[in-house]
């Protein structure tokens, strides 16, 4: 009885705290981050902010931003999934190998699309939730699984997307790329979701801290292995819009995703370690970085330095919410009063 | 609602697994081979391998089964190994390793690693196998480190295109070629032996990073370096692409924003063939293109199975031939078989209803 009465009060603290429009730390720096570029764009490298270059580019960012969805949801909860890889490989397998091209064959190909990735999600779940096994270890083991099913379907070579697809994804609706619609449409649902209902609210919390969730009646690892389900129906509509928007994919799409996915997470300020988690942060990064990477394609940089761009991006994200920037200054400021008083000796 | 969350949890689990039952409809289909002893197959009776350093896409499924319809065609070769090596170095050398063990009298190998699996191979020239590698060069010497190396001229494949271009573009233009990964000798020559042609003709111009944009032959990465291209050079005349079938992604979307295909170079694919078809009523663009080369593999088994069996040997360089013309039409007119699967290459021996059985196993 206790149990119940603490659990009603937490949602009725979180709940209430919530009902005010809160806009993040994290949320706030990717605004101003992605004004910042596309101003810096627009007047030092115009051609990257041209239409053509946007509308390319927003696909992409798209995808990346529904993946970037999942993400959060996992590292919200103290894990890491890399499974990205596998996961939106074989969802692309899925949509274009089993349809041949027959775009009345098309449903039910997202149907068991979607319905490994809810089994893919159980089995992460479990193995890291349940049995304890370390995230990293258990989502790379399971995204070679993936790949030993995507060899399986398809040796290797999926088929062309069938026109369906292409069109779903691909085509423009009042001049937008309609995968960036899917991805809004995402977003929205997930910070709803999460700020908004009561499970999402006990998702948080159990995030937040897992042994307050826990005393407060949560059932931690239902939650957790809810995560992980979440995230890999993501990552499958994400496979699902790539195939759709690549028209001949390879069997081996995700594997450029794993790192930007991670990236783009850090970028929208959820901590690695866990607590709460800001998706609609994270896409807005996930747009921030395939911007900044089209900035980077236009300038004719040599291929060594575009590579570097998501790897310098990572350690910025890491050091805008790690550091403690205040004590920076202050150990700073002590250091130059300290040799201010040296000086004045000598 | 923790009750709710788990029944949700074994229903939702219940109807995947219920969905995953879906996926398996593979069937198998079998290729052959007819054989009447061709010159290069010798009297001496023998058991061969193959191995390859990746062997995950289609390209490298339809150069496997050419390659094994190629061996059938001897009677003397009484079995040959296969083993991929999925991209693992350490995997592919033990392959080589293993197969030298296991007593093969030839082997010919894929040496994606290159200079990676030398050692290998000259363990098992040693050990008495007649050692051929193929189409990456793996560095050494032939005759010393392996029986010999076959390989392929890629500036050639650059020299067809740029003779092409000479026509197709009389008045020259801004070029602009993308190949795979940085550094790839493959698109490195290729773009020599393109430039080589065109020294004299001042009216092409490169556009885009030098020798080449990479893409990594990964479709995704090419679309968002053409869409960068497209936006940075507004007049592009030329689009060279040593994986023809990458382009089409990304010439699909940057023809939805309204921009005009231009004049195409690249290496043949039924997906390329049957875009070009598809684009003719809407905007019509210029198309040549190389073989891709699957048939490579063909002459290092001939080479090998020769060398074991006391065959005729054949030359050692596989050449790179022009396969599709959409002006002149020579050798051949664009190719479409749209009644098969995007990645099959018309170009190959392997006819293509029997390379799309072969993705079907």
């Amino acid at each position: 009885m206790t149990v119940i009465e603490s659990s009603t009060s937490l949602d009725a603290g979180v709940m209430k705290k919530s009902s005010r429009i809160q806009v993040s730390r994290g949320m706030k720096t990717m605004i101003a981050a992605l004004v910042v570029l596309f101003l810096f764009c627009k007047i030092f490298v115009p051609d990257s902010t041209s239409k053509g270059a946007v509308l390319g580019m927003l696909p992409f960012a798209a995808v990346l931003a529904i993946i970037a969805l999942g993400q959060t949801l996992v590292i919200q909860q103290g894990g890491i999934d890399l499974s990205v890889a596998g996961s939106v490989s074989l969802a692309v397998v899925y949509v274009t190998r089993l349809p041949q091209q027959h775009d009345s064959q098309l449903w039910k190909a997202v149907l068991v699309a979607l319905g490994s990735a809810v089994v893919v999600g159980v089995i992460n779940g479990i193995l890291i939730s349940r049995i304890g096994i370390n995230a990293i270890v258990a989502t790379l083991g399971v995204s070679s699984l993936e790949y030993a099913v995507i060899m399986a379907i398809s040796q290797g070579s999926p088929r062309r997307t069938t026109n369906l697809l292409n069109h779903i994804a691909a085509n423009l609706t009042l001049g937008i790329p309609n995968s960036a619609i899917f991805a809004v449409l995402a977003t929205i649902m997930v910070t709803l979701f999460l700020k908004r209902s009561v499970s999402g609210r006990r998702f948080e919390a159990v995030g937040a801290n897992s042994h307050a969730g826990f005393a407060a009646g949560l059932k931690v690892k239902r939650h957790q292995i809810s995560a992980y389900i979440c995230a890999q129906i993501l990552y499958c509509l994400a496979g699902i819009l790539l195939a759709g928007i690549l028209t001949q994919p390879t069997a081996y799409q995700g594997d450029s995703l794993v790192f930007p996915s991670v990236t783009v997470v850090v970028l929208g300020g959820t901590s690695l370690l866990g607590g709460r988690g800001f998706p609609a942060a994270s896409a807005v990064a996930a747009l921030f970085l395939q911007q900044l990477n089209q900035m980077v394609l236009t300038l004719n940089v040599p291929f060594g330095v575009r590579t570097l761009v998501t790897a310098i991006a990572l350690l910025v994200g890491i050091a805008l919410y790690t550091i403690r920037w205040e004590l920076v200054r202050e150990r700073f400021s002590a250091l130059n009063s300290r040799r201010s008083v040296g000086a004045a000796h000598v | 609602m923790t009750r709710i969350n788990s029944r949700v949890l074994k229903v939702a689990s219940g109807l995947g697994i219920a969905s995953m039952l879906f996926a398996s409809t593979i069937s198998t289909a079998a290729t052959s081979a007819a054989a009447a002893a061709p010159s290069w197959c010798g009297p001496k009776k023998i058991t061969m391998a193959l191995t390859d350093g990746f062997g995950g896409n289609s390209w490298r499924l339809v150069t496997t089964a050419s390659a094994q319809a190629e061996a059938a065609k001897c009677p003397s070769v009484k079995k040959l190994y296969y083993a991929d090596g999925q991209g693992n170095t350490s995997k592919a050398i033990s392959d080589i390793k293993s197969f030298v063990a296991k007593g093969v009298n030839a082997m010919v190998v894929f040496p994606d690693a290159g200079k990676a699996i030398l050692p290998a191979l000259r363990a098992a020239y040693k050990a008495g196998v007649v050692t051929v590698p193929y189409r990456v060069f793996p560095g050494g010497v032939a005759g010393k480190d392996y029986t010999a190396f076959i390989g392929t001229p890629f500036a050639q494949a650059g020299q067809n295109w740029a003779n092409w271009a000479l026509k197709a573009l009389p008045k020259g233009g801004n070029v602009l070629f993308l190949s795979g990964p940085a550094g790839n000798s493959q698109g490195t020559d290729e773009a020599a032996g393109f430039w080589g042609v065109l020294k004299n003709h001042p009216e092409f111009k490169p556009i885009g990073v030098q020798p080449f944009e990479v893409t990594n032959w990964d479709p995704a990465l090419a679309q968002q370096v053409l869409t960068a291209d497209i936006a940075a050079n507004p007049k592009i005349d030329l689009i060279l692409s040593d994986f023809g079938p990458t382009l089409v992604g990304a010439l699909t979307a940057a023809q939805k924003t309204g921009w005009k295909i231009p004049a195409i170079a690249a290496s043949d694919g039924n997906v390329l063939g049957c875009f070009w078809k598809s684009m003719q009523s809407v905007d019509a663009f210029p198309m040549m293109t190389v073989s891709t080369q699957n048939d490579h593999a063909r002459l290092a088994i001939d080479y090998a199975v020769a060398k074991a069996t006391g065959g005729k040997l054949p030359g050692t360089v596989y050449p790179s031939l022009p396969f599709e013309d959409s002006i002149s039409g020579k050798p051949k007119p664009v190719q479409c078989a749209s009644n098969l699967p995007g990645d099959v290459y018309l170009s190959a021996q392997l006819s293509g209803a029997a390379q799309a059985a072969l993705g079907k196993k």
